[in-house]
């Protein structure tokens, strides 16, 4: 002990540290006094010092070097001082992983783990068991289980953390020990007990039902230790997490009770652990938060801390509940320490009103120089979630950001500030302007290459598509526009093709300042489907060109998210047979003009395909599935039939519909012979009613009917000409208002958005959905049309969200839709369309509901 | 060494601090031997085969002895030799009854010898004839001839029968190593 303190007063002395310039070779030199036969002890522990410090440094020893020194060092058990023996057992770990047959110190461990010097013992168990293997264990399973059960608390959890440990090398032998854990588990002692049931937990990790049998007997037990209490609160609260109903869960009565625990400890983590489920509801949110809320005016720098952290990260998925402890927030705002007072400010930033958001930016900017760089980084994602809520404070937010960009920081902190401004330039196109200024001025003199890079694409990825963006600035920005055209002048000149064609048409278009033109050309391009395009176009010049080409009768392109279907291809018609179902638009206008049938009927460019649907059971007689092919006037359904009786033959298969009023069917092609397990094709076409109300919705009934000829299940041919009438009820097909829309995507949706003056606006409770990425998703799929700016992926923990949706009415009319969704009891929707026919904007708002 | 120092080491008022190593076979008895010079409140009950070594302490007179019981086990016998460099005495133990392996007592020691730590210094090496009390025990004299112990010229050695479980013969044994050492040490000043 003497020479410890010594030592610590040396170093106080000296300001730099003692063991600063050491050299490996010297100490090494120096460890033979470990050889001496009087041992020096205060002389040897230094040395053993220098060499743990040197291994600690990352100083690689030799296998000869370490096991030298290593044998050396065995000598030392000779001497009786305590704080050299420590030194040694602390040498023998470190050293144990390099050095050769370091099992030599096995006998001198044993008999200081089982000997009468207690300090000695604990050390020993953990030296002991580093330098084991799993076959010397078994000898001293006996020693290890003993001291498990020890009276002295230091080698019972000595023992007891070694066996946590060497359950992932030996779990089997650890396993045998789960008796005598049970004991240390009723030991007084906090730490034994505490120690005592990680192992036990350890050991039946894999067993569910034995981790619930435990939870549930020491849930009941009153566990004396807080920090076991708190272990026993982190594995129920894990095993609550993976109910469906957790409420339901008796454990969460006991996550309930702890909140009522006399240590504090206990009481923040069965606030914690509440306040973390997955599947928590506001009611039982409250019981934890107002214990939270009593920690934040609690006299305890630490308890403060961690109330406000927690309340910090819960006020993102449920600021409501957190609105209640507003107040005292407010009181920590002024609090000396920084870093509650920072999380406390971000706290109500996610809580409060647009109001008080003036306020509160001031009283950040006040300290915000004063704070560390992890908790810059938190408030800068506050004001991220800030401006994506209230979008309309975003000039002060980013006045604020820019401020922060400009002043010193590392790389997470700058890269989250970027982010954030990219996030808001992406989410609000009103910041756009600003936001790109800000980034332009930052990447000027950016010391971090990696996010000047990530700006530059942002702003421009290559050439040609530079070429592009600087047209859309001039488009977006016209006080930007004369600059532009003298840059796109410039590249006219240059040397790619492609860079030259994009910088003329921008240039003459850009030139016009027709606004209508540019907004089609720049901001938002072409979406028909370039192989239908350049179809139309070769029949067109084949025809007399009389009349002006209409790019509306062009089947425009489905936007699809995800890469399977991919584009159609042009010589795909060529290799189908019929009995593969056909899949894109350009050969399924194909098919149809070879049925003669059809071929009649002025169908005009297809609109959409829909997907296929089941008429019929998977296992029945026949098999019917219906796809529902959109022209502008016109539908065809497209039905595949089967036979699945081998001893039938079919005739005069046609579907009988039962159309709503309105919808009038215009043509039928029937299948004239269905022999047994052979597809075939029958058509039907229906027109639309005018009125698109009508057409948005109906169902119509199905009937397959048809000749029965009995047959030889062998040959197939008929037993006689003899047939008689059947039908077979088919499933209802249903129209519903996405069949009228197709999604497309509008690269710039806020252009074509202000492009269209007619609106329409409904607000809805959506009751069906619980989470807002659910109400995204329904709502997609519901009106079938294309998400925009990424908007439907929703950033995990946010309350409120704006999903903006583009598509295609039948006929080419434009449709462009926004969703606003804000979490409450539900989620609550405010819907506002716009197309250029007023009554197609009408039916879509009012669709929902 | 000044003539008070030489009159204080012979009338046993000057300590001297030794190290021997304590080697041989398993089972010879290294570990009950040294448990036999520790106070009664220190002895073990139980003496259970040594893995790796052990450290132990015991006086002879003046000398204060730092014996390293090492572990006779065929496995752990290749470490022996991580001690010899420091050693002032060996004290190297036989099992008289156990006739088969009196050849591998012999080889060991041969090692033993051949070792450059050990070949060149006049070590005093102790043999003790152990478990005498056994029935079929060998003699001293036997076991001496047995290992060749008239072939070591340059070390001054010396075997005794003994009983480790009684004490008989090792305070005869120690006495002599006490004696051999103190010269040993004198002649090196």
């Amino acid at each position: 002990m003497i020479a410890f303190k010594r030592e610590k007063k040396e170093e106080e002395e000296a300001s730099s540290n003692p063991y600063q310039n050491l050299e490996k070779t010297t100490v090494l030199q120096e460890a033979r006094a470990f050889n001496d036969n009087v041992i020096n002890h205060r002389k040897c522990t230094l040395i053993l010092s220098k060499i743990l410090y040197l291994l600690n440094q990352g100083e690689s020893f030799g296998t000869t070097e370490a096991t030298e020194t290593f044998f050396a060092m065995t000598r030392l058990f000779q001497s009786k001082d305590p704080v050299l023996r420590r030194m040694v057992y602390l040498g023998i770990k470190e050293l144990s992983h390099i050095a050769e047959d370091v099992i030599i110190v096995t006998s001198s461990l044993t008999k200081d783990m089982t000997g009468k010097e207690d300090h000695y013992r604990g050390a020993a168990i953990r030296a002991l068991c580093t330098i084991t293997d799993s076959s010397m264990l078994q000898a001293l399973e006996r020693y290890l289980k003993q001291a498990i059960v020890d009276k002295l608390p230091s080698v019972s959890s000595a023992a007891l953390v070694r066996a946590y440990h060497l359950t992932s090398t030996n779990g089997e032998l650890v396993k045998r020990w789960v008796s005598e854990a049970q004991e240390a588990i009723n030991s007084d002692n906090v730490m034994v007990q505490y120690h005592a049931l990680g192992v036990l937990y350890h050991i039946r990790k894999a067993d569910r039902l034995a981790v619930t049998k435990l939870v549930g007997k020491l849930a009941k037990s009153h566990l004396k230790s807080p920090f076991a209490v708190a272990l026993l609160i982190r594995i129920a609260a894990k095993l609550v997490d993976e109910e469906d109903n957790p409420v339901e869960s008796p454990f969460f009565d006991f996550l309930e009770a702890c909140l009522r625990h006399k240590s504090e400890l206990v009481i923040f983590e069965a606030a914690h652990a509440i306040i973390n489920l997955k599947k928590i509801t506001p009611r039982e949110l409250n019981p934890a938060i107002s214990v939270l809320q009593l920690f934040c005016s609690s006299s305890k720098p630490a308890l403060k801390f961690a109330a406000v952290r927690t309340l910090n990260k819960v006020a993102i998925t449920h600021p409501a509940s957190v609105t209640n402890c507003n107040v005292d927030l407010e009181n920590l705002i002024t609090d000396p320490n920084r870093s509650i007072a920072t999380l406390a400010i971000t706290t109500l930033l996610k809580t409060g009103a647009e109001s008080s958001i003036d306020r509160l930016m001031k009283q950040i900017a006040s300290f915000v120089s004063e704070i560390s760089d992890e908790f810059k980084v938190v408030v800068v994602q506050a004001i991220k979630s800030l401006c994506l809520k209230f979008p309309r404070k975003h000039s002060t937010l980013m006045q604020f950001l820019s401020a922060l960009l400009r002043d010193e920081g590392g790389l997470d902190y700058k890269a989250a500030i970027a982010d954030t401004i990219i996030t808001i330039i992406e989410e609000n196109p009103e910041a756009k302007e600003t936001g790109l200024s800000h980034l332009c001025e930052f990447i000027e003199d950016c010391e971090h290459t990696s996010l000047a890079v990530r700006i530059l694409h942002l702003l421009a990825p290559v050439r040609a598509a530079a070429v592009s963006a600087l047209a859309q600035f001039a488009a977006f920005c016209p006080n930007l526009l004369s600059n532009i055209l003298v840059l796109l002048m410039r590249c006219q000149m240059d040397s790619d093709d492609e860079v030259r064609d994009r910088a003329t048409l921008y240039y003459q278009l850009l030139s016009t300042d027709n606004k209508t033109l540019t907004n089609q050309y720049i901001l938002n391009t072409l979406q028909s489907s370039v192989v239908a395009l350049e179809k139309a176009l070769g029949s067109y010049i084949q025809s007399s060109t009389d009349q002006p080409f209409d790019i509306k009768a062009v089947p425009l392109v489905q936007a699809v998210p995800e890469g399977p279907k991919a584009a159609p291809t042009f010589d795909a018609p060529k290799k189908q047979e019929i009995n593969k179902p056909v899949v894109n638009e350009a050969s399924f206008t194909d098919e149809l003009t070879k049925i003669p049938e059809l071929a009649r009927i002025p169908l005009g460019g297809l609109f959409k395909s829909c997907e296929k649907q089941q008429l019929t059971e998977a296992e029945t007689e026949y098999v019917v599935t219906v796809k529902k092919h959109v022209f502008n006037r016109f539908f065809v359904l497209q039905f595949g039939v089967q036979n699945t009786l081998a001893d039938q033959l079919l005739e005069k298969v046609h579907i009988q519909l039962e159309l709503p009023d309105g919808f009038n069917q215009v043509a039928e092609v029937r299948i004239p012979k269905l022999p047994y397990n052979q597809p075939a094709t029958a058509y039907a076409v229906v027109t639309w009613p005018d009125d698109i109300e009508v057409a948005s919705s109906g169902t119509i009934g199905a009937a397959l009917k048809f000749v029965v000829k009995d047959c030889d299940p062998d040959t197939g041919l008929p037993d006689s000409d003899e047939g008689y009438d059947d039908e077979y009820v088919l499933e209802d097909i249903d129209i519903s208002l996405c069949d009228h829309l197709l999604g497309v995507s509008r690269p710039n949706f806020a252009a074509s958005w202000d492009e269209l003056k007619e609106e329409r606006e409904e607000t809805y409770a959506l009751s069906s959905a619980s989470s807002i990425p659910e109400a995204v998703k329904n709502i997609t799929s519901f009106l079938g049309i294309q998400p925009c700016d990424r908007t439907d992926r929703v950033p995990e923990g946010k309350s409120s969200h704006v999903l903006l949706l583009a598509g295609v009415f039948r006929g080419g009319v434009e449709v462009l839709a926004k969703a606003k969704l804000v979490l409450s009891d539900g989620v609550n929707l405010q819907l506002t369309v716009r197309s250029p026919i007023d009554s197609i904007a009408e039916l879509i708002t009012s669709a929902i509901g | 060494m000044g003539l008070f120092d030489r009159l204080a080491g012979l009338f046993g008022l000057r300590k001297r601090e030794v190290n021997v190593l304590v080697v041989g076979l398993d089972n010879s008895g290294k570990s009950t031997l040294l448990n036999h010079f520790k106070p009664d409140d220190h002895k073990s009950g139980d003496v259970v085969p040594t893995i790796g070594f052990n450290v132990e302490k015991f006086q002879n007179k003046n000398v204060a002895f730092t014996a390293f019981d090492m572990s006779g086990q065929g496995r752990y016998r290749s470490l022996w030799e991580h001690y010899y460099k420091d050693c002032q005495g060996i004290i190297f133990v036989v099992d008289s009854s156990d006739k088969l392996r009196f050849v591998v007592a012999k080889d060991e020691l041969d090692t033993l010898l051949q070792h450059p730590d050990i070949a060149n210094r006049r070590i005093p090496i102790l043999f003790f004839a152990n478990k005498m009390d056994v029935k079929e025990a060998m003699s001293a004299v036997k076991i001496s001839a047995a290992l060749g112990l008239d072939r070591i010229s340059n070390k001054p050695w010396h075997i005794c029968a003994s009983n480790a479980v009684t004490g008989e013969g090792l305070q005869e044994g120690v006495e002599w190593l006490t004696g051999q050492i103190w010269e040993y040490l004198e002649r090196r000043r």
